[in-house]
């Protein structure tokens, strides 16, 4: 066991570093980026940028640095300057990057016009780094500072202020998913072919062929602005506490930031998870029950005359709930992730919308960051699946 | 009486019935799946609905009716005689003939994507499962550790990336030509929507490989790829000849399911603003733009959300009858 998890966690080692070069590569490995706009506002030419204005921002977005530094720096939180050993400088005088390119337009074979970077006016040398903000590092859980959306406060500032919300959200709905998708998985798989299992696998085909994007606005409609037009109870929808007081008819004047507030805007996201989930596990569950209540097992159990509900509950469930415990841990990256089309429809304060925030803002460092997380939480997912496998499963041997 | 004239009697007796191919076997199987024929009804009435759409619809997708903004249902154009059959949007374009060339684009990028990513899939997976070996257990780690990445957050993070550079990946411009004529788009907008199929293909062939891949371990095993490789077939010839028409039982359902889950990916990603962008009309960006107008009017996001949701439905239940009619006993 103790080999396993050793041999387990340096693979996981190298999975994460994998990761992290993906995640980096994919964002700032293609040209564009945050400077795409300075380069439409260059091109019209009624403002003037100078070219040590273009060259601060540059440095500002670390783009004058070459591509392994840049990594490094945002992995390791080095090189931050020379290495200093003994009192001497080594590599002061590596060339690490260029502040100013020389680009010139070429025409390409098809005749189209192509900014190529032919050379370098000025170049940044290793001991230019000193004194250059710069993260601690990945490794050392340092995501550096967000460039946009909180400019130039650190990436976990942002991410503290938004898990919170978004571990409510997925906290409640996991739970409740839970409590209500393996009980009725299982009565829908002990009553097979009754007008209710027929009933319950109709809803949970639909359910989970609905897009959650399409069910959230259906909700909105009919619990939120529908009721409101009419003057019956209605549910807030949008944001996580509303910004003034309102009153909700059968339930008086509600103080805004108040519990009562927060628990009614909790409500519409909370159910729009929560069915979409329930429809998914349940029918899970119940495909897992029927498989082993068709086991011999089962037969010997009943032989023995036991009643339905040990049957059930002792020898059948157990059995069936091993297969699920991937599904569940696997919720364990969503935890933090959030769920992207759910916040964003009903502009939940969020990690997921967070994200799509990010990503739309050319915020780097901030997707990164979350990307990388999410990487990281699937690993451990992984890791623990295989962990508890051998816990609800005695026969499966880790080795 | 010899022993010839009774085998002849014999013939005469048995009970003859008529001969049935595979094919047809499984279409009265299908048949017996009420809500997947009902399904297939809808879908081949939808495809036919977009496959006509320059026919159907009265305007052009990107027509602007200078203030006729939000029309009611069925409003006569007065200077052309056009029905707006459901109105206008915010900006003045015809709904109805939005939503019909919406239909051509997401069904066009759903069918694509399936087609790519089953292809792609049967062959690694093929393969894979087949010769086995160190460069398998690399590309089934790698399958493993990327489907058990949150589906979602990838495929913006490609997108995104995608989309800031649209000439990051090169198209061949007759490729391009070929698919805006079909779509009715111009190149640039084609771009867009072969950049989505990359997208969407690009994480949809990890599970068809990793179901090929099963299957064919399964089938290498079995008796007649033995017979065959004992009468000198080569590996190439084992697997065109009896992996692949073997496993198309669970391929073929799982790109059933698979046009499903495209369908309802591409309007996720378009709702979410990294998908196809407006002008061009999807179902997904459609209801995102409803979205703002739900105070005033609520029953705008019905229209282009209903359709994903039927596609979606239907594509599952025809996936659902076919996997009763080829083989019940597939777990998809």
């Amino acid at each position: 066991m103790s080999t396993y998890l050793v041999r387990r966690f340096l693979q996981m080692i190298l999975v994460l570093f994998i990761s992290a070069v993906a995640t980096y590569a994919l964002l700032n490995f293609a040209p564009g980026g945050p400077l795409q706009g300075l380069r439409q506002i260059q091109q019209t030419g009624r403002t003037t940028i100078t070219e040590d204005d273009i060259a601060r921002i540059r440095a500002y977005f670390e783009l004058d640095l070459n591509l392994w530094v840049r990594f490094s720096r945002w992995l390791l939180g080095t090189p931050r300057g020379p290495v200093v050993i003994g009192g001497k400088e080594y590599f002061a005088d590596l060339v690490v990057g260029c502040r100013k390119p020389i680009e010139s337009e070429i025409i390409d074979e098809n005749g189209k016009y192509q900014n190529v970077v032919v050379g370098c006016k000025e170049v940044v040398y290793m001991k230019d780094l000193v004194g250059r903000r710069t993260s601690n590092g990945l490794v050392r859980g340092d995501f550096g500072m967000s460039w946009r959306i909180l400019r130039d406060r650190p990436v976990s500032d942002l991410i503290a202020s938004r898990l919170p919300k978004t571990l409510q959200l997925i906290g409640i709905q996991t739970l409740l998913s839970l409590l209500i998708g393996i009980p009725l998985g299982i009565y829908s798989a002990v009553r097979q072919y009754s007008t209710f299992d027929y009933i319950f696998t109709t809803l949970a085909f639909m359910g989970s062929a609905m897009p959650t994007f399409f069910f959230g606005i259906v909700m909105i409609l009919l619990f939120s602005i529908l009721p409101k037009d009419a003057g019956w109870f209605y549910v807030p929808a949008g944001l996580s506490e509303s910004v003034r007081n309102y009153t909700v008819p059968g339930l008086g004047e509600v103080i805004a930031g108040s519990f009562t507030d927060r628990a009614l805007h909790l409500i519409l996201p909370v159910a729009v998870l929560t069915i979409v989930n329930v429809a998914g596990w349940s029918r899970f569950i119940r495909a897992s029950m029927l498989e082993v209540m068709r086991q011999d097992y089962i037969r010997t159990a009943r032989a023995k005359g036991l009643g339905d509900k040990v049957v059930i509950l002792k020898h059948a469930l157990r059995n069936a709930l091993i297969p699920f415990v991937t599904i569940v841990v696997f919720t364990l990256p969503g935890l933090f992730s959030g769920a992207i089309i759910t916040e964003s429809i009903f502009a939940w304060p969020g990690m997921g919308r967070l994200y799509l925030l990010a990503l739309g803002d050319y915020d780097y460092p901030v997707a990164m960051a979350i990307f990388f997380i999410i990487a990281v939480l699937t690993v451990i997912a992984t890791l623990l699946r295989d962990i508890l496998y051998t816990v609800v499963d005695p026969r499966i041997r880790l080795s | 009486m010899t022993a010839s004239t009774q085998v002849a009697k014999l013939e005469a007796e048995a009970i003859t019935i008529e001969e049935r191919s595979p094919f047809q076997v499984v279409m009265m199987r299908f048949r017996r799946h009420k809500l997947a024929m009902v399904s297939l009804g809808l879908i081949i009435f939808i495809f036919l609905v977009t496959a006509l759409a320059p026919y159907i619809a009265r305007f052009e997708f990107d027509e602007v009716n200078v203030g006729k903004y939000f029309v009611d249902w069925g409003t006569v154009d007065a200077e052309t005689g056009r029905v707006h059959y459901m109105g206008t949007d915010n900006i003045g374009r015809d709904y109805f003939s939005r939503l019909i060339y919406a239909g051509r684009i997401s069904l066009t990028v759903a069918l694509l994507s399936v087609l790519i990513s089953e292809t792609l899939g049967i062959i690694v997976g093929a393969v894979s499962g087949f010769y086995g070996g160190w460069l398998d257990a690399v590309l089934m780690r790698f399958l493993e550790f990327m489907l058990t990445i949150p589906t979602l957050p990838l495929l913006l993070i490609i997108s995104a990336m995608l989309l800031q550079n649209e000439e990051l990946i090169p198209i061949p411009e007759p490729l391009l030509n070929f698919l805006g004529d079909f779509l009715l788009l111009g190149p640039r907008a084609a771009r867009n929507a072969v950049l989505i199929v990359i997208v969407l293909a690009g994480f949809g062939w990890l599970s068809s490989a990793q179901l090929m891949r099963g299957t064919v371990l399964s089938l290498r095993e079995q008796t007649f790829v033995e017979a065959a490789r004992s009468l000198g077939a080569s590996n190439v010839w084992i697997i065109m000849r009896h992996m692949i028409p073997n496993a198309m039982a669970p391929i073929i359902v799982d790109a059933s399911l698979g046009l499903a889950g495209y369908v309802v990916a591409e309007a996720a990603l378009a709702f979410l603003g990294f998908g196809i962008q407006d002008p061009i009309p999807t179902w997904g960006n459609m209801l995102s733009a409803t979205q703002q107008f739900m105070l005033s009017r609520p029953y705008l996001p019905l229209v282009p959300g209903l359709p994903i949701f039927i596609c979606s439905l239907a594509f599952n239940y025809i996936g659902d009858g076919l996997r009763d009619a080829l083989d019940p006993r597939l777990k998809l």
